[in-house]
């Protein structure tokens, strides 16, 4: 009953604030709530906040900017006044035709302006890097319109760059950069997705006529989610079995057409929609059955094993293990561009909610008082600000994923992988964790598709499954490090690469009364990581060994059973990798504001991870006591970036032009006379 | 400091019309005069009895810029930072007419350049006529164009804005609503009344000041050779990275399709000081993703490292060849625009390696609209 009294208390006081005012010729009308952009009322930037934006957008951050204007100056995006900024952001609205053919144009208006000029022909890691800073850029706009490049650049592109050889390359690359040819990869089926060994598509060599015959021999084995497909794809990657007199000699990729200049279906393909989709409209996902459709001889994307011209196979790497793995190696690049995208759609949802979090006031303390900022509150603190240091751990992590990759050499393909699968999930988690959040902290707002948070989460939802669920691709990892683990005892050597050397020394010691000041220690945070993933991992070895020992054979039925563990190691490895990068970023910045700000981010990341993540009470890694101390430190952390929180998203360096109306003053952006 | 005749003020009860008083210079800004409207502005944010602001020009032009020959003069006999207490000052003026709380409304008869762009196009309204020409020249004179035009310019359709800046294409009146500088046309023999109409009304209700103005509105029609039927041109060329790509765009168009236009397009880019290319399309590119404050401040930094002469002494060159020797015979140094390298106009950007040098402090502001802010 307080309660209601003091709501109309407050109500009562404004109604009789606007009498007054209406006797009081000074003053013109005053709306009861005025927008106060954070900018003025929060504090100045207590460090150089251009320069941590170029550590998280790392060299090509002037590329971003320059596609980031490219965008916001063509009215193909869309932009929309609202509160006197101008914002731009599809118009999901459109039916699911439009926007695919509004996607399309887009793509087609980047072209013109010379953005994929010479996207074959940058060569070394700066070539990798420009490219991913493409992909990335268009997909702060919109996902649909970054997985539509995707697909025919680094997929329909870098399988003929990768897996293809020099006569696939002279052939394709022009038409490909000029989207003459509009290419799609067809490699998972209605029955297989992640097991893209089991695929049923076949393909026999006709040594008479010297070409493939790709069939679909069952309603499973049809290609399902191709993007591009249902419209737009002319020309495929098939992923199938081959088969050769008989033999079959695993997954293969083949170039095949599908559609004519016109756009005409080619005869012996068949090809449906996939359909209305809870977000990604803007692709056209299609579905296509091949009818013993017949390709020539040179379609063969022949890097690792070709078929003579009578029908010989011919390959250097005799294990099919080995030749699928060296075969599919480079395609890691779609898990780097997820995790990237991962993180910039991370930053809209933090940079939006938080802004309005700073501008928007509910309740007060003190009747009469005025209403207290959202981000005043701990609560609302501690639902956002451990997301955003967070974000910036997990940024740094995918920039030192991007770098590793593009700097790849035959020796790392074991650690780009792990690598690129642990941080797919951990981010893509993350994100999706991150704006179910932000949409939450916006209240009403966040629901309105113009607003971007909520909307995005249905836009991005599907980078938890697509290139590797992450539930599999966490067990792998655990796989991974299993075998890494035993290999180095059987060599009888310490163990070397993934960043696990740390078990070649000693346990590391925890305090075993905590204070504050230790958590926030360098020293402390690596050990309680280290020791996690060290124990995790003998566990896992254990609970191997034991299967083992009762007499299971088969090693897949063992990692099946003991994916509890497996989870809870995958998870250790990710979070001391990201650490690690965290650290050596750090190194790198002199000491300063900046690097005070970062040591504080740090010991952020660190104390939400021991404080939510429940092996370490599970583990006894923490007692009861000290997982008290670590539940305390939180609302500290908070309280202390709080001031921060402005320059922290200024510095995530999204365009206020891709962000969104509740990010600036949505009062106007909502007034009658804006309608 | 003593009030000047070089700008003039009209009070007519609660509306202030200030008449920059200098018309045989074409009213070009000096220092005296920047200095007297930031004191104007100040003060009138304060005073309750001032409600609309009425700007114009007295004699055949708006304002025909800053006045750079003075600045320039400046420096030869001492110390560069005379000029950048000038600049200071324009762009502190020029930010406090972007955020301000009151209507400006800025009567653009004959010649709005440079400076006189910067003092009335952050206002609210901006009223073009049938003689009003703007342009921002500084590429020709080895500046860049200043007074927050990498805010404004890059805000028009597509890439129009790299295209006028960097070439210095004058726009009519009608091409200037078009693009949205103007934020209406007036046609010349109406512009006194809509002053008297607006003194009368002595209002600072900006939906009230927008009917009054729309009453004496027309539309006017573009010329038929008119630069903004380019626009698609423009954008295919202009929206390009570098000022070479951009060049070269513009050769691919003129071998298709060669008319006047490419041919001066090109020849005026050929003519600009090669630096003053690279650093202006570099602050259009920045500018567009940033508020108007973030703007100045980049542009302090810019124009002091111009007048501090370090990297390239185009400005003076400029100056002597268009402005006090009038050869019109500039001689650019670096002469090429690949002479120009990253580095260089990195040093554009950062701020000034000089311990008494210090960064453009903005007015602190009670009420700031969002269009001014942009993180970074």
């Amino acid at each position: 009953m307080d309660r209601v009294n003091f709501r109309t208390q407050i109500i009562s006081n404004h109604l009789t604030t606007t009498q007054n005012n209406n006797n009081n010729h000074n003053l013109t009308t005053l709306p009861c709530i005025n927008y106060q952009p954070p900018e003025l009322t929060e504090p100045r930037p207590y460090f150089d906040t251009l320069l941590l934006r170029e550590i998280i957008d790392g060299p090509m951050f002037k590329n971003n900017d320059y596609l980031f204007s490219l965008m916001k100056q063509s009215t193909l995006f869309c932009p929309r006044n609202r509160g006197g900024k101008v914002f731009i952001g599809p118009d999901y609205n459109k039916s699911m035709e439009e926007q695919r053919e509004m996607t399309m144009k887009r793509i087609e208006y980047l072209r013109d302006q010379g953005v994929f000029d010479g996207w074959f022909d940058k060569e070394g890691y700066e070539g990798d890097l420009w490219r991913f800073s493409v992909a990335e850029s268009v997909s702060v706009f919109d996902h649909s319109l970054g997985i539509k490049l995707g697909v025919h650049f680094f997929l329909w592109g870098g399988a003929i760059r990768f897996m293809g050889t020099k006569r696939h390359h002279d052939k394709w690359y022009k038409p490909t950069e000029t989207y003459e040819v509009k290419g799609c990869f067809a490699m998972t089926e209605l029955g297989h997705g992640s097991n893209v060994r089991g695929i049923e598509t076949i393909t026999r060599y006709d040594a008479s006529t010297q070409e493939f015959v790709i069939l679909t021999p069952c309603e499973s084995a049809q290609k399902y989610w191709i993007g591009g497909a249902a419209n737009h794809a002319t020309h495929t990657i098939v992923f199938s079995q081959l088969e050769i007199n008989g033999v079959n000699q695993g997954v293969h990729a083949f170039v095949a057409q599908i559609r004519d200049e016109n756009g005409n279906i080619c005869p012996n393909v068949r090809i449906a929609d996939c359909g209305h989709k809870i977000g990604l409209n803007g692709v056209d996902n299609g579905r296509i059955w091949f009818d013993n459709l017949r390709i020539p001889r040179e379609n063969l994307l022949n890097s690792v094993a070709d078929v003579s011209p009578d029908g010989q196979y011919l390959t250097a790497i005799k294990d099919p293990d080995q030749r699928f793995a060296a075969f599919l190696a480079p395609l890691t690049s779609g898990r780097v561009t997820i995790a990237a995208s991962a993180m910039n759609t991370t930053k809209i949802g933090l940079a939006t909610a938080i802004r309005y979090s700073l501008s928007r006031r509910a309740f007060s303390m003190v009747p009469n008082e005025p209403e207290v900022l959202l981000l005043d509150y701990p609560s609302h603190q501690r639902r956002l600000l451990p997301l955003l240091a967070k974000t910036y751990a997990l940024c740094f992590a995918s920039n030192h994923l991007k770098m590793i990759y593009v700097k790849r050499t035959p020796e790392s393909t074991k650690t780009v992988h792990v690598v690129s699968s642990a941080l797919k999930a951990v981010l893509t988690w993350h994100c999706m964790r991150t704006l179910q959040e932000c949409r939450e902290a916006c209240g009403g707002q966040g629901i309105k598709t113009e607003n971007h948070v909520g909307h995005l989460k249905s836009e991005y939802d599907v980078q938890l499954t697509f290139e590797g669920d992450n539930n599999v691709l966490m067990q792998q990892i655990s796989k991974a490090l299993l075998a890494e683990f035993l290999a180095a005892k059987k060599r009888n050597k310490p163990i070397k690469g993934l960043g696990l050397e740390h078990l070649n020394k000693p346990a590391p010691i925890i305090p075993s009364q905590l204070t504050s000041s230790t958590l926030r220690t360098t020293q402390f945070q690596t050990d309680i990581f280290c020791l996690r993933e060290r124990d995790l991992l003998h566990r896992f070895v254990t609970e191997v060994s034991q299967y083992q020992a009762q007499g299971e054979k088969s090693k897949e039925h063992i990692f099946s059973v003991t994916y509890q563990i497996a989870e809870d190691l995958g998870r250790a490895f990710s979070d001391r990798l990201i650490l690690q990068t965290y650290l050596d970023v750090e190194a790198t910045v002199p000491a300063g504001p900046l690097k005070d700000i970062l040591g504080l981010m740090r010991a952020m990341y660190t104390t939400i991870v021991m404080e939510e993540d429940a092996s370490f009470l599970r583990y006894g890694y923490l007692s009861t006591d000290n997982a008290a101390v670590v539940r305390k430190e939180v609302p500290k952390l908070c309280s202390e970036l709080r001031p921060h929180a402005l320059a922290l998203v200024s510095s995530l360096g999204i365009p206020d032009a891709f962000l969104a109306p509740i990010a600036f003053n949505w009062v106007e952006a909502n007034a009658y006379s804006s309608i | 400091m003593a009030p000047t005749n070089q700008v003039l003020v009209n009070e007519s009860s609660n509306v202030r019309t200030i008449v920059l008083n200098r018309p045989k210079q074409l009213n070009a800004l000096s220092h005296e005069m920047v200095s007297r409207l930031l004191e104007l502005f100040l003060a009138y944010e304060e005073d309750p009895n001032v409600k609309l602001i009425i700007m114009k020009g007295e004699g055949r032009a708006f304002c025909a810029g800053g006045d750079v020959a003075a600045v320039v003069n400046d420096i030869k006999n001492g110390n560069w930072k005379l000029g950048a207490d000038f600049f200071s000052k324009e762009f502190r003026l020029n930010y406090l007419m972007a955020t301000y709380t009151k209507p400006q409304v800025s009567l653009l008869r004959g010649i709005v350049m440079g400076g006189g762009a910067g003092a009335s196009i952050h206002g609210r309204f901006r009223v073009a006529t049938d003689n009003s020409v703007f342009a921002m020249p500084e590429t020709a004179l080895g500046l860049f164009p200043d007074v927050g035009a990498s805010y404004y310019l890059s805000r028009t359709p597509g890439f129009f804005g790299e295209y006028v800046g960097l070439t210095g294409a004058r726009l009519d009146g009608a091409e200037m609503l078009a693009c949205g500088l103007a934020t209406h046309f007036v046609p010349l023999e109406k512009l006194s009344l809509l002053e008297d109409a607006l003194c009368k009304a002595n209002t600072g209700d900006p939906n009230i000041i927008n009917n009054i103005i729309n009453e004496y509105s027309s539309t006017p029609k573009l010329k038929e050779t008119s630069q903004y039927f380019r626009l698609k041109t423009i954008e295919r060329c202009f929206s390009r990275r570098t000022v070479e790509e951009i060049i070269s765009a513009l050769e691919k168009e003129a071998d298709k399709n060669m008319d006047d236009w490419i041919a001066w397009t090109i020849e005026s880019l050929k003519k600009a000081s090669p630096t003053s290319l690279k650093i202006s399309l570099r602050s259009f590119r920045e500018g567009r993703l940033q508020g108007v404050g973030q703007c100045l401040i980049r542009e302090y930094r810019m124009v002091c490292t111009v007048m501090q002469g370090k990297f390239s002494r185009d400005f003076f060159e400029g100056c002597r060849a268009l402005l006090l020797d009038k050869d019109k015979n500039p001689k650019w140094e670096p002469s090429k625009l690949e002479f120009v390298s990253d580095y260089m106009v990195d040093r554009y950007f950062t701020a000034l390696d000089d311990n008494d040098w210090e960064d453009l402090k903005l007015p602190a502001r009670s009420n700031l609209p969002s269009y001014a802010i942009s993180k970074l």
